[in-house]
């Protein structure tokens, strides 16, 4: 994409968007949400794309996340955003805990890190005393006010989770790029072969995992301080993980933009076509929507935009 | 990458927005219940009572009649905020609904910050209402499901319990003011968590048994565990002289479809089964609710239709006034005094009932008898007694 | 105290044979097909609802409904057999997801079609107590599932190790290309795997209904169950599945006795993690290299 397109898509984020929308708060809410989704996609199709890993336990990194920067402002008093970023790194060093994972191949990968999701979650309800338990946190401190902006709001929500996911997909496209990237990449096509010439994959699958971590911790402290509710069966339900693979594998998971697309089309169709039709169970139309993008197009929607686009371009051409 | 969506969401907005024009003396409420995922079997028997409320109100009710609205929250938080927002854009006035402390609890403060009156009987977590909120409303409290099973125990006599609640956060907040009222009043109290995911008890029940040797067992959890405890405990027989639970236990449901295991059971209840009625409104919400549902109401229902019908009252009064606009729905909701079919009925600063009791209902010959308290009984409690 | 650990003990090799059964049908696929059907649960869900409704609305008994659950489970299985079977690439990823997000729509469809209701059996018969040796004790219901499961894990075991289909399915399990060169058909026995693992699914659900509780939400769980199960088993090894549900329903109960039940599902995910990571071919696989 050229920088002029990147350009022009920011800044109808970050002012037509509110423009557009801001006072009607549903709406807002709505793509909050989608995004809030979309940073967990990002993060989930990074461990994907460039270390190979497919994840069914997100919600762990998520959770932890949620809960070290809801306990930060709580118990210890913190500001909000620097609890934020810690809860970031304290996903990421929870992460080290599901490192032995790494060495497992394909579905008992998956299934691994949804045992620590699972274990995580049972932690928080049995460990009372730091987490309240089953009970939750209540009362987490908004976002707060800053230079007379206040995030607190539905709309300054809103620029936070877009930043935190803007940011997330920039430090993926410069991972990509990176010699790092190059070689996760050389390590798909063959992982002997990278380690004859020197590359550490493993090392590199860890800093990946890690990485991955870090912006789903950060995007669960954000959902934690926006939400300002906590308690464990929501902070590691299964569906943040599920609708984050739904939304990278529907916008591509190989690409830098496809999750997030993935997440914003899914999440705001299904709540804004879907749910008014079927009131009940609308949830099944995700189902079909997954099985139907594996089946027919595995890589997604974005490289089907692309593919569509090009051949028009290249039929123009001609 | 983000262009595709404003298009989408501005076209299906004004879609939306632009379907709804409205129509004088109509009152349009919002219902903002589970109705899929893990809450859904409350939410949907919640939605029964606010449904029955709705007909019953508009049809004795010339002069305003109300249009519920219902957005299903999915049984998660962050819908639930979106569902209250978009009924408020749709023109609602007030809520009602809600289930699970953790969802009630965003959801009621975005109503708060759209200055609309929201009503429930789905949260019982004491935190709920000491957050300062002026629109939240509630008619029960686990306060009044943990005082009856308590006043229950005390009336029998019982020495000691042994409380089985699953680890969720209304189970296991009822199971913690169990310990703490029944523990000074000299009761021997014994604790038994277990997972929500939990299908065999055995291990327990067993462990009741051999090391508690309790007089009484109490169940804080879900039908399904409820099942799983006394199919356990049948089996195991513990010594024990009575075994009660608290809500979805004392229930017609339950004993149309588990009549053998239900017998001599108790649990927390609003009304006798089949209904004794004593009053011509609690007549006639049975009768509707047949004939709209095709069955007997349960407690849920009974919440539903309750909270509702308060609100719809206290909307009504605000718009004869003229101050729906100017918070008047709160206070007319305040203003409530009122003899429901759950019993008394009126809200304190915070929007707590604090006339709130539970009921005790025992399970007797496959129908419910209520036994405590005194006052409200329509039959004698059986005691010592157990299913086995 | 011996008391308890014994009853303890029993509940769990009880509750392993159940977790048995609904385990061998996602091991059968996984270790011919390397497919984890993340819809297993699902389908044993269908089989119970089934059962349900033939209780409810026909008069059945819960093991007399065994046809009617088959023919929808079976079907269903085959459905997904065919859209896993259209996968080209990676199968073993995108079958993942595939199947996932046949969960999901079961799973929804099971909520549409029954609502979020509980259901359980009610014929008194199967929930009486046997109480063995005075001092162990059962429901008739258990008992019975129990030794349906050690029957099919038996017979399961017969037909792949004994049966000329069996020796067919492993050999395509090992090397689709050279068992086509031997005359067998890859194709046929694959769907054979998944019609076996239907059956397996349905008996499972009737376990279920009849022993338990059942709700629409329960699906994903008992696929999670059955996975643990399938790597404490290892690989291939269809004894290994019975002894891994057993050491699991022993884990889970013992961790009841001796300590809480709100910690049970801990230990069984704990003893999960430490056989993946420790023991790559499970307890009682034939070493296969996993990472």
């Amino acid at each position: 994409m050229n920088r002029i397109l990147i350009a022009a898509l920011l800044a109808f984020a970050y002012v037509v968007v509110p423009l557009a929308l801001g006072s009607n708060a549903y709406v807002v809410g709505l793509i909050v949400a989608a995004l809030t989704i979309g940073g967990i996609a990002i993060a989930w199709a990074l461990l994907g794309n460039l270390g190979g890993m497919v994840s069914f336990g997100h919600a762990a990194f998520f959770g932890i996340g949620a809960y070290v920067s809801a306990l930060l402002t709580l118990r210890a008093g913190w500001p909000v955003f620097p609890s934020m970023l810690v809860a970031g790194f304290g996903a990421a060093i929870a992460s080290i805990a599901t490192m032995p994972a790494l060495r497992l191949r394909g579905p008992y990968f998956a299934l691994a890190i949804l045992a620590y999701a699972e274990i995580f979650r049972i932690l928080a309800t049995e460990l009372k005393p730091i987490t309240g338990g089953a009970a939750g946190l209540l009362s987490i401190p908004r976002l707060p006010n800053v230079l007379g902006l206040d995030f607190g709001s539905k709309l300054g929500g809103y620029f936070v989770i877009l930043t935190i996911v803007v940011a997330a997909m920039v430090a993926y496209d410069l991972i990509r790029r990176s010699p790092y990237g190059l070689a996760l990449k050389a390590m798909h096509d063959s992982e002997d072969a990278t380690r004859v010439v020197g590359v550490n994959s493993t090392m590199l699958k860890a800093w990946m995992l890690a990485v991955s971590a870090f912006i789903t911790g950060m995007v669960g402290a954000f959902n934690a301080h926006y939400i300002n509710f906590l308690e464990p069966d929501y902070a590691f339900a299964g569906q943040w993980t599920t609708l984050a693979i739904v939304s990278a594998i529907f916008g591509g998971y190989r690409t830098v933009s496809g999750p997030l697309l993935g997440a914003l089309v899914v999440y705001l169709v299904d709540q804004l076509a879907f749910k008014p039709i079927l009131p009940q169970g609308h949830q099944i139309v995700l189902g079909v929507l997954l099985g139907a993008m594996i089946l027919f197009s595995p890589g997604g929607l974005m490289p089907l935009l692309l593919s569509r686009l090009s051949r028009k371009e290249a039929s123009h051409a001609a | 990458m983000s262009r595709k969506l404003p298009n989408v969401s501005v076209l299906a907005l004004s879609l939306m927005l632009g379907a709804v024009p409205s129509i004088a003396s109509e009152i349009k409420i919002g219902a903002e219940i589970p109705l899929s995922g893990n809450l859904a079997r409350v939410g949907g028997a919640m939605n029964e009572g606010i449904q029955v409320a709705a007909e019953m109100f508009n049809k004795k009710n010339g002069k305003h009649t109300v249009k519920i609205m219902t957005v299903d929250d999915e049984s998660s938080p962050a819908k639930a905020v979106g569902a209250v927002e978009k009924l408020a854009a749709d023109g609602a006035v007030a809520f009602t609904g809600g289930y699970g402390s953790n969802i009630i609890g965003p959801a009621s403060e975005a109503a708060e910050k759209l200055g609309k009156v929201y009503v429930t009987s789905g949260g019982v977590a004491s935190e709920l209402t000491k957050r300062g909120l002026k629109t939240f409303f509630r008619i029960n409290s686990s306060d009044g499901y943990a005082r009856a099973l308590m006043g229950m125990f005390s009336e029998m006599g019982i020495k000691s319990v042994a409380v089985v609640y699953s680890t969720k956060e209304a189970t296991e907040e009822v199971a913690k003011m169990l310990q703490a009222g029944l523990g000074p009043r000299g009761v021997k109290v014994t604790m038994h968590a277990f997972d929500p995911a939990t299908n065999d008890f055995k291990p327990i029940i067993h462990k009741i048994k051999l090391q508690d040797r309790p007089e009484a067992i109490a169940m804080i959890g879900y039908e399904n565990d409820y099942v799983g405890i006394l199919r356990a405990a049948k089996v195991l027989k513990p010594d024990i002289k009575t075994i009660a639970g608290v809500w979805s236990l004392a229930t017609s449901k339950m004993a149309a479809e588990f009549p053998d295991l239900m017998e001599n059971v108790s649990g927390t209840s609003t009304l006798s089964y089949p209904a004794e009625f004593t009053t011509p409104e609690a007549r006639e919400f049975a009768e509707t609710y047949q004939k709209m549902f095709n069955k007997a109401p349960d407690y849920l229902g009974i919440f539903g239709y309750v909270q509702s019908k308060l609100l719809f009252e206290a909307v009504a009064r605000a718009t004869d006034a003229g101050t729906v606009d100017k918070g008047g729905v709160a206070a007319e909701m305040r203003k409530t005094q009122s003899d429901t079919v759950i019993g008394k009925v009126r809200f304190d600063e915070a929007g707590d009932n604090p006339e709130f009791t539970h009921r005790m209902g025992q399970h007797q010959n496959g129908k419910v008898v209520l036994v405590w308290p005194a006052d409200s009984a329509t039959g004698k409690v059986r005691y010592p007694a157990v299913p086995w | 105290m011996l008391e308890l650990i014994l009853q303890s003990l029993f509940s769990g090799v009880l509750s392993g044979a159940y977790y048995a059964l609904i385990a061998l049908g996602l091991a059968l696929v996984f270790g011919t097909m390397r497919v984890i059907n993340l819809a297993h649960g699902e389908l044993v869900l269908l089989g119970a609802y089934i059962s349900y409704t033939a209780e409810e609305k026909l008069g059945l008994d819960p093991l007399a409904s065994l046809p009617l659950a088959l023919a929808v489970v079976v079907a269903t299985a085959m459905a997904v057999y065919y859209l896993v079977s259209l996968i080209k690439k990676d199968r073993e990823l995108n079958s993942l997801i595939l199947t996932f997000g046949i969960g999901v729509i079961l799973t929804n469809a099971v909520l549409m079609i029954w609502s979020a209701d509980i259901h359980s059996a009610t014929t008194a018969w199967y929930h009486d107590a046997v109480i063995p040796f005075d001092i162990l004790f059962a429901m008739q219901a258990e008992l019975v599932f129990a030794g349906i499961g050690i029957v099919l894990v038996g017979a399961v075991w017969w037909w792949l190790e004994k049966s000329w289909y069996g020796r067919a399915l492993r050999a395509v399990a090992s090397n689709r290309d050279a068992a086509k060169l031997m005359g067998v058909n890859p194709q046929l026995t694959e769907v054979l795997s998944f019609a076996v693992s239907g059956l397996l699914a349905t008996v499972a659900g009737i376990a279920i209904y009849t022993a338990k509780v059942i709700q629409p939400a329960m699906g994903h769980h008992l696929t999670v169950k059955a996975f643990i199960i399938t790597v404490l088993a290892g690989m291939g090894s269809v004894p290994g599945v019975l002894l891994g549900a057993v050491l699991l329903g022993v884990v889970e109960s013992l961790t009841v006795t001796m300590a809480s039940s709100a910690l049970q599902e801990l230990a069984g995910m704990v003893l999960f993690l430490v056989v993946l990571l420790l023991m790559p071919s499970g307890l009682f696989g034939r070493a296969k290299r996993r990472g």
